[in-house]
């Protein structure tokens, strides 16, 4: 069988003689083989090897084994593992102004302006990154999986009152029922190993996701349109264990430093190029076919014009800090100029 | 000893309290959850989490209670083919031992609890706190590991029969009427 | 590594320990050894995962729902009913239980609420009309087989997703396979009822199954609701499960009134205890995943036997070996959110079609939760007939045999799974 071998590396020992020092590290996503995430942390790690001529070695590790997003969480503040990828959504319920991202019509309309918003923005790479901080976890950037899209079944899902006594599916957290609530519509909380059935059957009438998710998960199948709305980002964080990121030495830091920055621009490339390919899959596949809606800049207001009042419940409800960092950041937006 | 009796009584009650309540109770989340959507367009967010806290308190709490009534599940091929003396033997050994392992289990789960407690995380849709769920992994552990010691006293005491828990003498011992009788609590 | 977890669980299990002990045990102790860095309360958060997925509410409702039929007049009167047509047949229960786990299956999607809800009740018939208890046994786990491969299967849903299959192809695909398992099991009943000359009953009359039937229309709303909800969207499939309580509950409690209303608590514990015996495995089957993955035990394994380049064939026999003896400790649908992907990429390049993968997959996850020495279906039978390890894999042989065999036919011919695509 095989032996004790495999348990070597434990948070960044030095485990072979030679020239000099090697790292084995171990890098979770809350994604499989072939999406966004684990293709990012695949990157990532191959970086790092070149880079360090082979002396880092990360473990890349897909969504299952390690237990749940929630799970992983806590792995990577008690440094079970060095590095994650992990949603925002995930730790809402520890770090509260987290739920920031899960707020409709925030970010442009435009995945690559909302992209540059997130490479810059100090209310996320400074204030909220203390926030995380308080719980060993340093969130060392933040990037888009693509912009969150609705789908639908017997109604298209193009204006405000199209969500009226619509069934549609979502997480449990106030503020996403909030959400929904202020298009009217009947949000369903229904747990994601059912969704596929549920939508088949009718059960619910909706979900969202961004379009590579829903082309991986086969919702389209069952599903009758689908609403280009960007109404949110899927926005994934890159995670370090905040105690071992600053025990790194200073070179080693530096290049875990460098290869974030570099990702930016990668993953960036690598969710377009997926969410494309998914699109026209979606678009071409006769066998269920679903009609693909863009919204009209009209549209587009109206909904965003439903969503505003859900900001002042995050103020109230969900920031411990008055939302001051969701008033900086529509700052920066709203400079950044949309 | 009298004292000791009431409070294995009270115990006793309070588990088996615990055990149906929770497995009514996710009865009356999930179908509340289906009507209440297919009547009234409202699905209650906090159904799903209140039914998932019950399983967790029922699986943990039942821990001492199955013990009690020798029902957890193992792979007794070989112990069902071994000679009475052979079975005591075990009986006694396997209740301490697993008395032994559901006490460290007990600390370490209580280790997790005090740590989520401190990151004051709450659940998703009742934003309790999460610490009152995971309580009960190491209460039920401890629990547990209470009812090995009993188990392993009872076989150490009473010499004439094997016990698999301390209302439930070893099926091998018994004819086939027993055990079907017990089937149906 | 593998060593130590393989030893400390086969001595602790001959021995005759409470199952969940090594199952929590063995995942500590080989973090003692192998990690010690790391924080042993990672196990504990596993413990509550484990049993934290939504659609394994399933369970204890159908074993609630299956409690109140069998300890009032609904099941008995359904299997009269059932009794009046088919009970002069050779066979004739054997097949019906063996048809009725695959419909029930098909729709909880779930293996062990069918061995519940479907077991319970035929399990007492098949034993009164002569069956002996391991053959009874055996018939239902194995039967309960086919909730996985017949659609709605959540088992499917997951490997669409993981492997980005689609899921609609996958469900079509599972239809052979399960069809083929089923006939086999009913061949075989007609066939052991004949070599075991199990009596039987006298044809009824016309006059006698209107009048059973007329006893029986109530009951007959459980299949209804259950499939009627389902299939209308109406309800999940979970939420089925709790419909078959109320359900149970109406006839039982406010019609018949054969159950009072203070025996719901007493019945209920019963329920709560055989979920508790079954799910702490459940949440030390997590635990020991959680340790499996974290050590990337599964990748060291399956490169070493994949090798480079392997052939078809190759890839799907070990896809075989390695879900039948995952699903041995671990949720099937555990074992494959995590095998699929180590096992997917290889396969790919072998040149298997997706959608047979997963075919494969699901059948073996589905045979391994049934078979000896370990499986979810068998501790779930051992607890809610509470009878012995021994006495409930008495019987299995033949239908390992039957399995296997069909194992190695999807093996050979992937037109089973992908001619209805
Ligand atoms: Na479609
Ligand atoms: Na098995």
């Amino acid at each position: 069988a095989c032996g004790g071998d495999s348990g070597n590396g434990d948070s960044g020992e030095s485990a072979d003689g030679g020239d000099g020092q090697s790292y084995n590290w171990r890098f979770v996503t809350e994604e499989v083989d072939g999406q966004v995430q684990y293709e990012y942390a695949e990157e990532f790690a191959k970086r790092m090897k070149e880079k360090s001529d082979g002396a880092v070695n990360i473990d890349v590790y897909e969504f299952g084994g390690l237990g749940s997003e929630t799970d992983q969480v806590e792995q990577l503040q008690n440094g079970a593992v060095e590095l994650a990828v992990m949603s925002p959504g995930f730790t809402g319920n520890m770090v509260k102004e987290g739920q920031i991202f899960a707020l409709h019509f925030l970010f442009p309309d435009d995945v690559e302006k909302t992209q540059e918003i997130l490479n810059t923005s100090e209310a996320l790479n400074t204030d909220l990154r203390e926030r995380y901080e308080e719980y060993s976890i340093s969130p060392l950037s933040y990037w888009t999986e693509g912009a969150m899209q609705w789908t639908s079944s017997g109604t298209a899902l193009e204006e405000p009152s199209d969500f009226q006594n619509f069934k549609m599916r979502t997480q449990t957290s106030p503020l996403i029922l909030e959400s929904y609530k202020a298009y009217d519509a009947d949000p369903t909380p229904m747990s994601w190993s059912e969704l596929y059935t549920a939508l088949d059957r009718g059960t619910v009438e909706g979900q969202e996701n961004p379009i590579f998710f829903i082309g991986d998960a086969s919702f389209y199948e069952v599903q009758d349109y689908m609403t280009v709305s960007n109404h949110n980002n899927y926005v994934a964080m890159t995670t370090v264990n905040t105690e071992w990121y600053e025990g790194l030495n200073d070179d080693m830091k530096a290049m875990v430093d460098e290869t974030v920055e570099e990702m930016q621009e990668w993953v960036f490339e690598e969710q377009k190029s997926q969410n494309e390919e998914w699109l026209e899959t979606i678009k071409n596949d006769e066998e269920n076919p679903t009609e693909v809606i863009e919204l009209t800049k009209e549209q587009r207001e109206m909904f965003k014009d439903k969503a505003m009042p859900v900001r002042d419940f995050y103020r109230e409800n969900v920031s411990t800090v008055d939302g001051e960092i969701l008033d900086k950041l529509q700052e920066e937006i709203s400079s950044a100029g949309e | 000893m009298k004292a000791l009796k009431l409070l294995d009584n009270a115990i006793v009650k309070i588990e088996e309290f615990i055990l149906s309540y929770a497995v009514i109770i996710i009865a009356v989340m999930v179908v509340g959850k289906a009507l209440s959507r297919a009547i009234f367009s409202y699905t209650p967010p906090f159904a799903d989490e209140v039914s998932q806290i019950a399983i967790v308190i029922a699986t943990f709490m039942g821990i001492s209670y199955a013990a009690r009534k020798g029902r957890h599940i193992s792979m007794s091929a070989f112990y069902d083919l071994a000679p009475f003396k052979l079975r005591k033997a075990l009986a006694i050994l396997i209740s301490l031992v697993t008395a032994v392992i559901l006490f460290v289990l007990t600390y370490y789960s209580a280790l997790y609890v005090q740590n989520v407690y401190q990151d004051g995380t709450v659940t998703s849709a009742l934003q309790m706190p999460k610490y009152y769920l995971y309580l009960f992994i190491p209460i039920g552990f401890f629990l547990g590991g209470v009812q090995f010691l009993r188990n392993m006293w009872i076989n150490i005491r009473d010499r004439e029969a094997v016990y698999i828990g301390t209302d439930a003498k070893d099926y091998n011992d018994q004819d086939k009427k027993d055990i079907m009788e017990e089937t149906h609590l | 590594m593998v060593a130590t977890l393989l030893t400390i669980m086969v001595v602790l299990l001959l021995l005759n320990f409470p199952m969940m002990i090594p199952l929590m045990i063995a995942p500590l102790i080989v973090m003692f050894i192998y990690f010690p860095n790391l924080d042993p309360m990672i196990l504990m958060q596993q413990f509550s995962t484990g049993i934290e997925p939504y659609v394994l509410l399933a369970v204890p409702l159908f074993i609630f729902a299956a409690d109140i039929m069998t300890t009032g007049k609904t099941s008995n009167r359904l299997l009269d009913f059932i009794g009046s047509f088919i009970g002069h047949i050779r066979g004739g229960y054997a097949v019906t239980t063996a048809a009725a786990c695959t419909l029930f299956g098909a729709i909880s999607g779930s293996t062990q609420a069918t061995v519940v809800a479907i077991g319970k009740p035929m399990r007492e018939r098949l034993l009164k009309i002569g069956y002996k208890d391991p053959t009874a046994m055996a018939l239902i786990i194995n039967s309960s087989d086919v909730a996985l491969l017949v659609p709605p299967s959540i088992g499917m849903i997951i490997y669409g997703l993981v492997s980005g299959t689609s899921v609609g192809d996958l469900f079509i695909a599972g239809i052979i396979p399960g069809i083929i398992v089923f006939l086999s099991f009913a061949i075989y009943s007609v066939i052991y009822a004949k070599m075991a000359d199990i009596p039987l009953a006298n044809k009824a009359s016309w006059k006698e199954r209107i009048e059973l039937t007329r006893k029986a229309l109530l009951p007959l709303g459980f299949p209804i609701i259950i499939i009627g909800g389902i299939y209308s969207g109406l309800f999940s499939p979970t939420e089925a499960a709790g419909m078959s309580v109320l359900y149970a509950f109406i006839l039982e409690v406010l019609i018949y009134r054969s159950i009072h209303l203070k025996e719901l608590p007493r019945i209920a514990r019963s329920t709560g205890l055989v979920t508790s015996a079954v799910f702490v495995l459940v949440a030390g089957g997590q635990a020991f995943t959680w340790v499996i993955s974290f050590a990337r035990i599964p990748q060291m394994i399956s490169e070493t036997v994949l090798g480079t380049d392997p052939s078809a064939v190759y890839v799907l026999l070990m896809v075989t070996i390695f879900f039948f003896v995952g699903c041995m400790f671990v949720d099937p649908i555990v074992v494959i959110l995590v095998l699929t992907p180590i096992f997917y990429p290889a396969a790919m390049d072998a040149g298997i079609d997706p959608v047979h993968l997963g075919v494969v997959i699901t059948f073996q996850a589905a045979l391994g939760s049934a078979t000896p020495p370990f499986g979810v279906d068998i501790f779930t039978a051992s607890a809610v007939f509470n009878k012995p390890y021994l006495e409930v894999i008495k019987g299995t042989p033949p239908y390992i045999i039957m399995m296997v065999a069909i194992s190695i036919l999807l093996i050979f011919f992937e037109q089973l799974s992908l001619i209805l695509l």
